[in-house]
């Protein structure tokens, strides 16, 4: 078992600690805002002792399912809406003695790479409160970067775990798509998404995974298989365009090659011919699937609905256009415009086809190189509402983590320290069902970087 | 000529955007558009368009029936209700 | 009518497969349960549940698929077809666009009199069903009891050129899949339904301007909403007006169609791969077990039953409509009964019972053991003709077997010379006067003395044996 189950184990299991944890939890989210809702039940911990990750606090994306719990996926129109039933993953996590504890803050529906585009509340960098957290699984690695939590759960669709852990300092892991079931997980684009891990620790991460990884009855497109890792000797680093970082992430980038150079790697620099078609693919095809996985939402069943109106179809469009914020409607109508008939060849049809096209050079790569080091986003945690990081550059930054979610690939992004006051880190992106090369990796790099909590984190180990 | 397209698109996508909305998103959409056409310069015609994102066996489930266990909590989940059916103003 | 013009109808069946559950989700598919029963998150279309594909309903769908000789997919995928109504709890229904279980057949279908024709098959895909909407004063009550029924979707080419060529074509089509045992095909109970397309021209100009029609509750329906429309069409045709391509609804408490309300933006489905489920790939066991589903179609059945057993058109007609029918008959006719008897009581004292009772025999206790025994008291002579229509009824309302019942009524035929012998002295030293006319050389009134000896004996004497005894008595 990880030590740092033990840890919370053994703080948590006696009942004053577990009082003052929650109070705790309560001041520091005051100032962050990571959850939407927080409740420690009541457990039997003579039982959870046992278990592989008995007594662990998880925090869980407010798009995944847990039955009895507000689902609102950060948006007006599912406000107080109670999901009916428990997501898959998260099932086997309880089952394996996990505790949720509450349901974080995200961009609406998934939408967003800040946090900025939550419906229901403000989310912080825990690093600095007037920067963004990431988006768009910002509450999950705020809450595990302040300490609150040591696991949280999120969704990756276009790096939407990864890039949030990145700006917070802690790993943040996209597994192979389909490895863990999706069931319970509120769609957005469901070609590309798959439920991922923050944590504090790589063994936890990893020990989570595991419980995770399953094929499920209720996702017809999860599978089991070994995952497995082959041993690396040599690692591909994309060569880029010293212009498109920001100068601690390019500082970042060059160390985390050292790094490994040092512990007796090959790095080789490699160039994705492919890359500049990455972000026009993954928009066109994550909105046209986002077009028709948001059509549910019409206030009829369950959701805000919009009171009287002269006919359904007005209802349906008075419920949405009041329940969607901008992003959301922005991307809902650009993919219904993609799948437009005249419209769909070329804009559709031709990004899957360029979808394969990116998904064959990232093979071929991932034949000569069992792993790929990339960076996350070019920048650092940006401030709140940054106009030198409006809404279009944000998307056009989602270009290295994207690209793991077009090739179905599993990918991590693994802390490199603190630099001019804000976490840095790099990601590791590995062939379909790699994931064991992925943690070897950054295990290593733990030993030369382990994570870092910002001032005022909760300290579990001091709780007495 | 523009606008004309997104208004069409608006309507099919079920969303009535407001004036405001209007030239919000639209001038964002075509920002998009444009971007998206970048793609044109990609040669890919012999190539076959990616559905899946990863390709497994088949999957199918038993043809048994498994009732839902909690059917109540679905109706009380809408805005409205008549008896047991839900309830919209109407169709005609 | 101009007789010049050419006629082009093509039909849109959908069936309801029978499945046990629906055709994405485990909730029951059960017709006719209170309302809102039969949901759950799935066909409810609740956030972060996804499609799970139920294996019957492939089966089904590719053995229909089969069974109009189509082209039979290796890889089958969904899609999703989008647009917004409230019946529709994904506001897009999962469907099959690029890759249906089956491609480009033809069936052969007997017109009657109009002789048989090939009529092609363009497509059959399976697809989701959608809730029922009743509309009451100033709103709509949902039930998504039916939303997620698994549909298998027929499309023909416009090969039909008349109504009554799509009435029969639908009731040859109703019969084929209920032979293949994968729906009951009713339309009056919405089981099936049928949306036709009609356009008329100028010989050798192709296709005209296409008009569908929704709407039509039976195969007669489908009948008369075609046949207004080729009237009003051939109408408008020849005095130079314009067929508009519309959508219409056939009235029929008004006997005519109607042109449906319009909508303001025209439909555009955008269908796209439906990417939660993956495709699904036919192999060869999975071929050989549709392989062995496969049954002797209606037609070729009804034809077989004409030249094998030597029927007469209308009994060969009447039995092949139901296979419970066909079934019974040929499992009688196998137990050693003659084919032309046995279809005989089928199509008239069988026939008669169901109609009676507005039954279908596969609702009735008459089976091939019990239908068999029946005949062979009959053959045996051990009751008489008369006797054995009563034992039918009987059959009908008792659920029991022949023997039992004749056995119980005591209507086996007396035919023991001694017992018989008693009832005819019976009858002749009660009428001294009749046998002194027929002695008088009035051979005619020993007839009615022989009704006596039935009456007597409640229709149970052995007519031969009592014939031959009375003769015996009477010189
Ligand atoms: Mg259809
Ligand atoms: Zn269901």
């Amino acid at each position: 078992m990880p030590p740092v189950k033990q840890l919370w184990f053994s703080a948590l299991n006696k009942p004053h600690v577990r009082d003052k944890y929650v109070q705790r939890v309560r001041e520091i989210d005051k100032k962050i805002g990571s959850f939407l809702s927080f409740k420690l039940e009541e457990q039997d911990w003579t039982a959870l002792g046992r278990k592989p990750l008995g007594g662990v606090p998880v925090a869980v994306k407010d798009n995944i399912a847990v039955r009895g719990r507000k689902l609102t996926c950060g948006s007006r129109i599912l406000e107080n809406f109670v999901a009916p039933y428990t997501a898959t993953a998260i099932r086997r996590l309880e089952n394996a003695g996990a505790l949720v504890v509450g349901k974080t803050n995200m961009d609406e529906f998934g939408m967003g790479s800040s946090n900025e585009h939550s419906a229901l509340g403000r989310t912080s960098n825990p690093w600095d409160l007037q920067r963004v957290p990431g988006g768009s699984s910002g509450g999950s690695a705020a809450a595990v970067a302040a300490g609150l939590v040591p696991l949280a759960v999120g969704s990756d669709t276009g790096g939407s775990v990864r890039q949030p852990a990145n700006f917070c300092g802690i790993y943040g892991f996209k597994p192979t798509y389909g490895s863990i079931s999706r069931y319970g997980l509120t769609a957005y684009a469901s070609s590309l998404e798959v439920i991922g891990l923050f944590a504090v620790d790589i063994r936890l991460l990893e020990t989570a995974f595991e419980t995770m990884h399953a094929e499920d009855e209720f996702d017809q497109s999860s599978f089991s298989t070994n995952i497995s890792g082959s041993e690396v000797k040599k690692i591909a680093m994309l060569d880029i365009d010293p212009g498109m970082l920001e100068t601690p992430v390019a500082e970042a980038y060059t160390q985390a090659a050292q790094i490994l150079r040092e512990r007796g790697y090959v790095v080789e620099k490699v160039n994705l011919v492919t890359l500049k078609f990455v972000i026009p693919s993954y928009y066109t095809i994550a909105n046209a699937e986002a077009s028709a996985n948001l059509a549910r939402f019409d206030g009829i069943r369950y959701g805000s609905g919009s009171g009287y109106s002269q006919n359904p179809i007005n209802l349906i469009k008075e419920a949405r256009s009041r329940g969607f914020g901008d992003e959301v409607k922005l991307r809902i109508l650009l993919g219904t415009y993609v799948l437009r008939s005249g419209f769909k060849d070329q804009y559709y049809i031709k990004a899957q086809r360029v979808r394969t096209l990116i998904r064959k050079e990232l093979g071929v790569l991932l034949r000569n190189y069992p792993l790929l080091l990339m960076p996350v986003f070019p920048t650092q945690a940006f401030l709140r509402a940054d106009s030198e990081m409006d809404n279009y550059k944000q998307r056009l930054s989602d270009i290295f983590t994207c690209l793991a979610n077009l090739a179905g690939l599993p990918a991590l992004s693994v802390p490199i320290g603190i630099n001019r006051g804000l976490p840095t880190g790099v990601q590791f992106v590995a062939p379909a069902f790699g994931e064991k090369s992925l943690f070897d990796i950054a295990r290593g790099f733990s030993e030369v970087f382990p994570v870092q909590f910002p001032p005022g984190a909760l300290e579990i180990e001091r709780m007495r | 000529m523009e606008q004309d397209e997104w208004a069409v698109t608006a309507e099919l996508a079920a969303l009535k955007l407001s004036e405001g909305e209007k030239k919000r998103l639209v001038k964002q959409a075509e920002q998009m558009r444009k971007l998206y056409l970048s793609m044109s310069s990609a040669v890919v015609d012999n190539l076959e368009p990616t559905t899946h994102a990863s390709v497994v066996k088949n999957r199918v489930r038993k043809d048994e029936v498994k009732p839902f266990k909690d059917v109540d909590t679905l109706l009380d989940a809408s805005n409205e209700l008549d008896d047991r059916f839900f309830l919209i103003p109407n169709v005609l | 009518m101009n007789s010049s013009l050419k006629i082009f109808i093509g039909l849109e069946i959908h069936i309801h497969l029978k499945t046990e559950s629906k055709m994405f989700c485990p909730c029951s598919a059960h017709y006719g349960d209170e309302p809102n029963t039969n949901i759950c998150p799935i066909c409810l279309g609740y956030p972060g549940t996804l499609p799970l594909l139920n294996e019957r309903a492939i089966e089904h769908g590719y053995l229909v698929a089969r069974a109009l000789g189509c082209r039979l997919s290796n890889r089958i995928s969904f899609a999703r077809k989008n647009y917004f109504y409230p019946d529709m709890p994904k506001n897009y229904q999962i469907s099959q666009h690029n890759h249906p279980v089956g491609i480009g057949g033809t069936i052969e279908v007997d017109f009657n009199d109009l002789g048989a024709k090939r009529i092609r098959i363009h497509n059959v895909h399976l697809e989701e069903d959608a809730g029922k909407m009743i509309h009451a004063n100033d709103a709509t009550l949902l039930d998504y009891n039916r939303a997620g029924y698994p549909l298998l979707e027929i499309v023909t080419e416009p090969d039909l050129s008349r109504g009554e060529e799509a009435e029969l074509f639908l009731r040859d089509f109703q019969r084929l899949v209920r032979y293949l045992k994968v729906s009951d095909g009713n339309m009056e109970e919405g089981s099936m339904k049928c949306d036709a397309n009609i356009s008329i021209n100028l010989p050798g100009r192709g296709l005209g301007t296409k008009v569908e029609l929704k709407n039509m509750n039976s195969p007669r329906f489908v009948r008369l909403a075609l046949g207004y429309e080729i009237e009003r069409q051939s109408k408008l045709f020849n005095s130079g007006g314009e067929i508009v391509q519309e959508t219409r609804l056939w009235n029929e408490n008004r006997d005519i169609t109607l042109p449906m309300r319009r909508k303001e933006t025209p439909d555009d489905y955008r269908y796209f791969p439906e990417p939660d489920m993956p495709s699904f790939v036919s192999n060869a066991a999975f071929l050989k077990r549709i392989e062995n589903q496969l049954v002797e179609l209606p037609l070729a059945k009804k034809r077989r039953l004409q030249s094998e057993y030597d029927l007469k058109v209308e009994q060969a007609e009447f039995i092949h409509n139901d296979i419970a029918m066909v079934t019974l008959f040929e499992d009688t006719v196998k137990s050693g009964a003659s084919a032309r008897n046995v279809a005989a009581w089928l199509s008239s004292d069988v026939r008669k019972l169901l109609n009676r009772d507005k039954r279908t025999l596969a609702d009735t206790p008459l089976n091939a053991s019990r239908f068999s025994s029946l005949l062979t008291l009959v053959d045996q002579g051990r009751i008489s003709g008369k006797i054995a229509k009563n034992v039918l009824k009987d059959i009908f309302s008792e659920d029991a077997d022949p023997e039992s019942i004749v056995e119980k009524k005591g209507w086996f035929q007396i035919s023991d010379p001694n017992e018989l012998g008693k009832i005819v002295d019976q009858v002749v030293s009660q009428n001294p006067d009749v046998i002194e006319i027929i002695s008088g050389g009035d051979s005619k009134q020993k007839s009615w003395l022989m009704g006596e000896i039935m009456r007597v004996s409640n229709g149970k004497a052995a007519p031969e044996l009592a014939k031959k005894i009375l003769d015996e008595r009477i010189g």
